[in-house]
C-alpha cells in the first residue's frame, strides 16, 4: 500500500501520459485566469503579450511537455 | 589542478562579489528595505536569484553522481518537480502574500491559525536553517578541497568574511544582486562544461549509443520515468505522489528562503513574474548538473563513486581558464546557499520570534539592527561548528532528511489554510504536529513500511496524507473562524475577479 505497489501494473507509457495531463489540465487553469489578474500591477497602456504571464507560463509547460517526449 | 591564470579568475570573482555587494548598502535605511528590499526588485533579478539559491555546490556533485548511477530520472526534480509547483505559488499563493505585506510565510500561519503554528514553523525553520549552515559550510569546503586543493579554512572564512559582509550591510537586495552575477557565472562554467563534454563522447547521439551497449544496468539511463518496482529512489509513483504533489509544492511555496524573493517585488506582476520566469530557467538546471554525470559514464565507465564523476569530468575536460571559470561557479553556489540562509533566517527570528516575543513596539532601526546582529551571529556560529561537522559524517543527509520531516505537514496546512475557510487553527496545529510526528516515524521504521532505496518521497507524501485528514478531521470538530478573521487570508475568486486595481 504505501509503496503503492497497486499501481504496479500501470505501464511506462501510461504513466507518461498521466504527466502529459497533469500539463494540459494545469495549462488550462492558466488559460481560465481572467487577463486583468494576470496583468495586475501593470498599467492598462502597458499590457502588451509579451508581458501576458499566461503566454509565458504555456511556453515553460510546453518546453517541459517536449522534454517528457523526447525521453 | 588549478593554474595562474584559474587563480586570478577565483580571486577576481570573489572580489567583484564583496564590492558588488557592499554597493547595496546605501539602499539600507530600514527593516522593510533590509528583509523586503523595499519592495522594489524587478523579476529577472528575483526569478534567477530563486534559481541560484536553490543549487549548492554539492548539488553539481551529487546530481552528476545520482544521474551517474540512475541516469536522466534525476532530471524529474528540476522539470516536473519545479514547474508546476511554482505556477501554483506564482498565481495562487504569492499575491496572497504579496497582497499582506508579509515578511515570512510563518506569519501567514499565524495569521490564518495561530501564534503556536506559526512558532513552531517559524522554530523550525530557523533550526534548520541555523544547523545547516554549519554543514554547509564544511561540507562545501571539503568539496573545494578534494576537487582543487583548495584549504578548507581559507574556502570556509572567503566565503563567510564576503557573504557575511554583503548580507550584513546590504540585507536581501545585495543577496538577490549578488546571486544574479552568481548565476551568470554558474551558467556560463556549466554550460562550457557539458559542451566540452559533449564533444569528448563525439556528440549526443553517439553517447545514447555508446551507453545503451553498455549492459542491462545502464539499459533505463534514458527513461524519464522509472516503473514502480525500480530499485532507484525515482519511481514514477514517487515523483507524481511525493515530489510533484506534495515536496516541490511546499519548497516553492512553504520555505522562506524562496518566498521571501518574491516578496521582495516591486508590484504584484513582478512577484507573479519572478515565479514563472525562475520556473523557465529551472529547466536549464539539469543540462549544467546531469548531463556531465551522463556524460562520465562514456568519458570514465569504472568510477566507484558516482559522486567522483562531475571532478573526474572538470580534470579530463577543461582547459586551464575555465578550470578557474568552473570553480568560481562553485563558489557561487556555496556563497547564494550561505547568503540565502543568513538573510532567511535573520527575517524569521527578527519578525517571528523578537518581534512578538521579546520587544513589540519598538521602532524600525531597532528591528533593523536586531536584522544585521542576527545576520552576524548566526555567521559567527556557522563558522565555529563548521569543523564539528568533521566528526559526524553523515550529517548533511541527516539535517536534509529532517527537513523533508517537515514538507508534507507544512504544505497540508498552507493548503487548507488557503483554499478551505472551515481549517480552524486547532485543525492546523494538530496536522503540523501529529504530521511531522508521523514522518519521522516513517523514517525510522522505513525498513519496514517500504521497498526502494530511499523512500523519502513516499514519506512527505503519506505525512501529507496524514496531516491533511487530521486538518479536516479536526476542524470540523472544533469552532470555525469568522469570516473577519479570515479576511484576506482564504482563497476567494474574489481576488481572481475583482483585481485590486
Amino acid at each position: 500500500m504505501l509503496n503503492f505497489d497497486w499501481l504496479s501494473g500501470v505501464s511506462a507509457e501510461t504513466a507518461k501520459m498521466i504527466f502529459f495531463g497533469l500539463y494540459i489540465f494545469i495549462g488550462a487553469l492558466v488559460l481560465m485566469l481572467p487577463n486583468d489578474y494576470i496583468y495586475e500591477g501593470i498599467k492598462k497602456e502597458d499590457r502588451h503579450w509579451w508581458n501576458n504571464l499566461k503566454v509565458w507560463s504555456i511556453a515553460v509547460l510546453s518546453i517541459l511537455a517536449t522534454v517528457y517526449y523526447q525521453f | 589542478m588549478l593554474a595562474g591564470i584559474d587563480y586570478f579568475i577565483v580571486i577576481a570573482y570573489i572580489v567583484g562579489m564583496l564590492l558588488l555587494g557592499l554597493y547595496f548598502k546605501k539602499f539600507v535605511s530600514s527593516s522593510e528595505d533590509y528583509f523586503l528590499g523595499g519592495r522594489s526588485l524587478p523579476f529577472w533579478a528575483i526569478g534567477m536569484s530563486i534559481v541560484v539559491s536553490d543549487i549548492g555546490a554539492l548539488d553539481f556533485v551529487g546530481v552528476s553522481g545520482q544521474a551517474y548511477r540512475y541516469g536522466i530520472s534525476v532530471g524529474n526534480f528540476d522539470w516536473v518537480g519545479s514547474v508546476p509547483a511554482m505556477l501554483l505559488a506564482a498565481f495562487i499563493f504569492i499575491p496572497y502574500f504579496w497582497r499582506g505585506g508579509m515578511y515570512t510565510i510563518p506569519e501567514y500561519l499565524g495569521r490564518r491559525y495561530n501564534k503556536s503554528v506559526r512558532t513552531i514553523a517559524s522554530a523550525t525553520w530557523i533550526l534548520f536553517f541555523a544547523l545547516d549552515l554549519g554543514v554547509l559550510f564544511w561540507a562545501s569546503a571539503v568539496l573545494l578541497n578534494v576537487l582543487m586543493g583548495w584549504p578548507i579554512w581559507i574556502s570556509i572564512m572567503s566565503t563567510a568574511g564576503v557573504v557575511g559582509l554583503y548580507t550584513y550591510f546590504g540585507g536581501i537586495t545585495a543577496v538577490i544582486m549578488t546571486d544574479v552575477v552568481q548565476m551568470v557565472i554558474m551558467f556560463i562554467g556549466g554550460f562550457a562544461l557539458v559542451f566540452l563534454s559533449l564533444d569528448a563522447v563525439g556528440g549526443w547521439e553517439n553517447m545514447v549509443e555508446k551507453i545503451g551497449t553498455m549492459g542491462p544496468e545502464y539499459r533505463s539511463h534514458f527513461d524519464i520515468i522509472q516503473p514502480v518496482n525500480t530499485k532507484s529512489p525515482f519511481p514514477w509513483t514517487g515523483i507524481l505522489f511525493g515530489l510533484t504533489f506534495v515536496m516541490s509544492n511546499a519548497y516553492m511555496i512553504g520555505n522562506q528562503s524562496i518566498v521571501q524573493r518574491c516578496l521582495t517585488a516591486k508590484n504584484e506582476w513582478h512577484a507573479k513574474a519572478s515565479m514563472v520566469f525562475g520556473s523557465a530557467l529551472k529547466m536549464f538546471i539539469p543540462i549544467l548538473v546531469l548531463f556531465p554525470g551522463l556524460m562520465a559514464v562514456v568519458v570514465h565507465p569504472d568510477l566507484l563513486d558516482g559522486d567522483q564523476a562531475l571532478p573526474m569530468m572538470i580534470k579530463t575536460i577543461l582547459p586551464p581558464g575555465l578550470v578557474g571559470l568552473m570553480f568560481a561557479a562553485f563558489f557561487a553556489g556555496l556563497m547564494s546557499s550561505v547568503d540565502s540562509l543568513l538573510n532567511s533566517t535573520a527575517t524569521l527570528f527578527t519578525k517571528d520570534i523578537y518581534e512578538p516575543f521579546i520587544k513589540k513596539d519598538a521602532d524600525d532601526k531597532h528591528y533593523l539592527k536586531v536584522g544585521q546582529i542576527t545576520t552576524l551571529v548566526l555567521l559567527v556560529l556557522g563558522v565555529a561548528t563548521a569543523p564539528i561537522s568533521s566528526d559526524f559524517p553523515g550529517i548533511y543527509v541527516a539535517i536534509q532528511t529532517f527537513m523533508s520531516y517537515f514538507q508534507g505537514p507544512i504544505f497540508s496546512i498552507l493548503l487548507l489554510g488557503i483554499f478551505w475557510k472551515r481549517t480552524t487553527q486547532w485543525g492546523g496545529l494538530s496536522a503540523l504536529v501529529i504530521g511531522i510526528g508521523f514522518a519521522v516515524f516513517l523514517n525510522v521504521f522505513k525498513a519496514d513500511f517500504f521497498t526502494i532505496e530511499d523512500p523519502f518521497l513516499y514519506i512527505s507524501w503519506w505525512s501529507f496524507v496524514l496531516g491533511f485528514i487530521i486538518n479536516v478531521t479536526v476542524s470540523l470538530l472544533t469552532k470555525k473562524h469568522s469570516d473577519d478573521e479570515l479576511e484576506g487570508l482564504v482563497f476567494s475568486s474574489k481576488i481572481i475577479t475583482k483585481s485590486k486595481s
